[in-house]
């Protein structure tokens, strides 16, 4: 019951939390001197009469407030409006694109947290050792090293000197012609699976792991670092003395009762990175030509394409939302103390 | 558990490991890492068509051959056809028959006819005809981008099927406005309906043209592949590409490490710093020409003391241009002779230019009254544009060793066209790049940038000089009858610009390409700058 109530208070606020950012965004945009009708038309050489014709077509010759007006109605029957670059429905646009940054932010989570976690684990089972320096070495090399860097460099070390991974993109541009890939979840890992096609998987799987690193450095810095504090705390808590006392082994000490009640605060960060990291694959994506949100976002930013950045910065902030709402119910699921406050 | 767990964190530290040593190494390997740089070739699959990939930059703003007037020009002339193609400078034969067998001028000037190939269908299927010709070329006239280039046409007509025939107002060179690069593709009747009907018609890049390849699918952001027109007028021959896939890749470093890596076979716009590596490596031939694209400044002669023909020139005096090309274009261009560029009609190199001279800038600045400077100019520059970022403060450093003072701004292109528009109110000083629409810089950068209309549109240096009109119309008038004479007139409208200094003119851009030589038939045609690679007279070498 009051699972329910918890989260109908959370959309509430979220809605009010999205007119806010949809407010700014739209003043942002329009206040910005642009020639939005010159871009529609595709050339800053068009001619007076034909800017004049897309001004009102788009509605640019009204108020602001009769703009943004317009804009909230349509949003409120789920149309984002067209792109201005692009001209397709901007909804389309970021939908066709979400896989792609999905997978990419999925498999890269998933190495953060494959590493960050055992990390974390081992640097507070071995305190004040080698292993621990190395973790600790490691994770502030992960959180400190700009993502565009790193990205850079792992192109260079893996695809440049060792050519172990291919250089950019999300599949070879050949296999389209020889192990086409269905897209029936457009997450191509999923989709290759499906459908047995194991050349494609492994073409797939060979173009995402340089960005998954790449987008993984940073949380799993922030992982370890995150779980290393938590289970320490927990690993000089009276009930890990008595179980030790108890003659219980360390590793089951370890990994049974620590890190399960260590695990709480390390699930908001990683909740919280997966945020993060949804906007943190624009730098991945511009680097490793990921035809993903970020590549979108750049162009659309970079073209003051106004309702593109209003559905990406709405598409943003409802993550953020969402994430968060998602990670306090599971802070509920995995700690009963929370429930019952 | 606890080994897997050692493995994992170990394999980490591995991974940043390799990572660091690579980079390392990159310093010092660079060049012997490009001499091997694979051929895409040696990487092909087994089975599937042949392919070839471009790692592109342009950008594709749309992909309607009617409106285009922007980079998607890289794209479309693949797919699109004009009546004519106009050949590089210097060819025996000025023009190349495309959808036109053969065309003719009447007597008076005032009318061209064209014989329009048979046999010719569009990709859907309709007709290449007299009635489609009549149809683009009145959609263009129309709405298009560059429809202005057919302004002197007062009506197309349908002589019979294969015969169409320009009526014109006044003699203009049609020959060479038909093969613009922009506003002269012929096109589906189909499609003009189309679009008509929905504005959004092009947006997922369909193909309703007659050219050699069309447009199989577009993934915005990502890649266009092209295929085949089989049906094509031309013909096909063995060891020409099946298929082209285009990657959309904006980062410059991204496509030099697919080129060297073998991901693309060919990469328009390579960083210009790394093309030493390149003109070092056998494996490829790195090409420097001049281009279709100037850089130059508007004064504004409304505003003193710009008013003043002496200062205007004193100011020309204090420009280090070579040093603005080392910085703007790191040394890939040329001092401009006039707002035309090298090697488009009707750039003549008598046409002078001005030295850098500090003192003969000083001296000038004293006859006119205005020694030692005193005075400030506001310059506006547009603010996407990495090159007049760059060479814009080299200006100011120059004018204010002679006294005059410079306050830079960086505005977005529509901001400083309207800023520009406001007259005596505008700023003292508009950087701009420009190009001509089609290979006549005499039709459109003469008059676009310094003939004097009552409102301003490109013309932002109020420079209202009589005698450069009449030479100008007298040029225009000629250009449709005698193309000698008409460059006469417009090699002495240009002398007289020059010598009044309504604007300053920094360089031309050159146009560079790294080719792998395992790709043979390149060719650099200076009159389609944006038209980078020809995909039917490529072929991979043997």
């Amino acid at each position: 019951m009051r699972a329910f109530e918890f989260i109908f208070r959370r959309i509430l606020t979220a809605i009010f939390v999205l007119i806010g950012v949809s407010l700014i965004t739209f003043s942002i945009s329009h206040v910005v001197p642009t020639d939005t009708a010159a871009l529609y038309l595709g050339s800053t050489r068009a001619r007076p009469a034909d800017l004049e014709r897309i001004r009102i077509k788009l509605g640019l010759d009204r108020p602001l407030p009769v703009q943004y007006a317009i804009y909230m109605k349509d949003l409120v029957h789920g149309d984002l409006g067209d792109s201005i670059a692009t001209k397709r429905p901007v909804l389309q646009e970021l939908t066709d694109r979400l896989s792609a940054t999905l997978e990419l932010l999925f498999f890269g989570m998933f190495i953060a947290t494959l590493i960050g976690v055992p990390l974390g684990v081992l640097s507070a089972r071995w305190q004040s050792t080698w292993a621990d320096v190395f973790v600790r070495i490691i994770s502030i090399v992960g959180v400190s090293m700009p993502a565009f860097y790193l990205g850079l460099l792992m192109q260079i070390a893996f695809f440049r000197n060792l050519d172990l991974f291919p250089l950019s993109g999300r599949v070879d541009s050949n296999l389209r012609f020889t192990n086409p890939i269905d897209p029936v979840t457009s997450f191509f890992l999923l989709d290759t699976f499906l459908t047995s096609n194991w050349i494609a998987l492994k073409d797939v799987f060979h173009h995402l792991v340089l960005p998954g690193f790449t987008l993984a450095a940073y949380p799993i810095g922030l992982i370890a670092r995150m779980n290393r504090a938590a289970m320490l705390e927990v690993l000089g808590q009276d009930y890990i003395r008595t179980a030790r006392a108890y003659g219980i082994r360390e590793r089951v000490i370890t990994y049974l009762y620590a890190l399960k009640n260590a695990i709480s605060p390390t699930l908001t960060v990683i909740g919280l990175t997966v945020a993060y990291a949804l906007t943190g694959t624009f730098f991945v994506e511009v680097i490793f030509n990921w035809p993903g949100l970020g590549l979108f976002t750049v162009r659309s930013l970079l073209a003051l394409d106004y309702p593109a950045i209003m559905g990406m910065t709405l598409l943003g902030a409802s993550g953020y939302v969402l994430i968060n709402l998602i990670v306090d119910l599971l802070q509920m699921w995995v700690d009963p103390r929370i429930r019952l406050k | 558990m606890k080994r897997n767990l050692f493995v994992l964190s170990l394999l980490v530290v591995l991974a940043l490991l390799v990572t660091a040593c690579g980079s390392a190494a990159t310093a010092t390997q660079a060049p012997v890492a490009s001499t091997e740089a694979p051929v895409a070739a040696t990487e092909a699959p087994a089975a599937g068509p042949v392919v070839l990939k471009i790692a592109y930059s342009s950008t594709i703003d749309t992909w309607d051959p009617i409106a285009s007037f922007s980079t998607e020009a890289a794209y479309l002339p693949n797919v699109y056809e004009t009546l004519l193609k106009i050949n590089k400078p210097g060819s025996a034969e000025t023009y190349t028959p495309v959808l036109a067998e053969s065309w003719s001028v009447s007597d008076d000037y005032l009318s061209y006819t064209f014989n329009l190939r048979s046999g010719v269908n569009f990709h859907d299927g309709e007709p290449m005809n007299a009635a489609a010709v009549k149809a683009s070329i009145d959609a263009v006239k129309d709405h298009g981008g560059a429809g202005f280039i057919w302004w002197s046409v007062d009506n197309v007509e349908v002589v019979d099927d294969l015969t169409v025939k320009f009526n014109l107002s006044t003699p203009q060179p049609i020959d060479l406005i038909a093969s613009s690069m922009y506003a002269a593709y012929i096109v589906s009747p189909k499609a003009l309906e189309g679009f008509a009907a929905d504005e959004n018609f092009w947006a997922d890049g369909t193909s309703y043209g007659t050219g050699p390849y069309m447009v199989e699918s577009y993934t915005p952001d990502v890649e266009v592949v092209f295929t085949q027109n089989t049906e094509y007028w031309g013909g096909w021959e063995a060891g020409q590409y099946e298929k082209v896939v285009a990657s959309l890749v904006p980062e410059a470093t991204t496509r030099q490490q697919m080129l060297e890596g073998g991901e693309a076979d060919l990469a328009e716009r390579l960083p210009n710093e790394n093309l030493g590596a390149f003109e070092s490596d056998p494996n490829y031939t790195v090409m420097k020409e001049p281009s279709f694209f100037n850089y130059m400044a508007y004064f504004n002669t409304l505003r003193a003391p710009l008013d003043d023909v002496k200062v205007r020139q004193a100011l020309s005096y204090a420009i280090p241009y070579q040093d603005i090309i080392n910085i703007g274009a790191s040394g890939l261009g040329t001092q401009s002779f006039g707002p035309v560029p090298a090697g488009v009609y009707p750039w003549d190199d008598s046409v002078g230019q001005y030295t850098y001279d500090i003192e003969k800038a000083k001296a000038l600045l004293t006859e006119a009254g205005h020694e030692g400077g005193g005075f400030s100019i506001r310059m506006t520059y547009t603010a996407s544009n990495a090159s007049e970022e760059a060479f814009a403060p080299l200006i100011k450093d120059s004018f204010a060793q002679i006294g005059v003072d410079v306050t830079i701004e960086a505005l977005s292109l529509g901001e400083q066209l309207k800023l520009g528009r406001s007259g005596a109110d505008a700023q003292d000083m508009t950087l701009m790049l420009y190009w001509p629409a089609y290979a006549d810089a005499g039709a459109d950068n003469l008059w676009s940038l310094f003939y004097y209309t009552e409102k301003p549109s490109w013309n932002l240096s109020y420079w209202n000089s009589p005698e450069y009109n009449a030479l100008w119309d007298e040029a225009s008038a000629l250009s449709g009858t005698d193309f000698a004479a008409s460059k006469d007139k417009y090699v002495e409208a240009v002398t007289l610009l020059v010598e009044e200094a309504p604007g300053v003119f920094f360089y031309d851009t050159m146009a560079v390409y790294v080719i792998p030589n395992a790709i043979t038939g390149f060719e650099y045609n200076l009159n389609y700058p944006f038209w980078h690679f020809d995909y039917y007279n490529l072929r991979a070498a043997k």
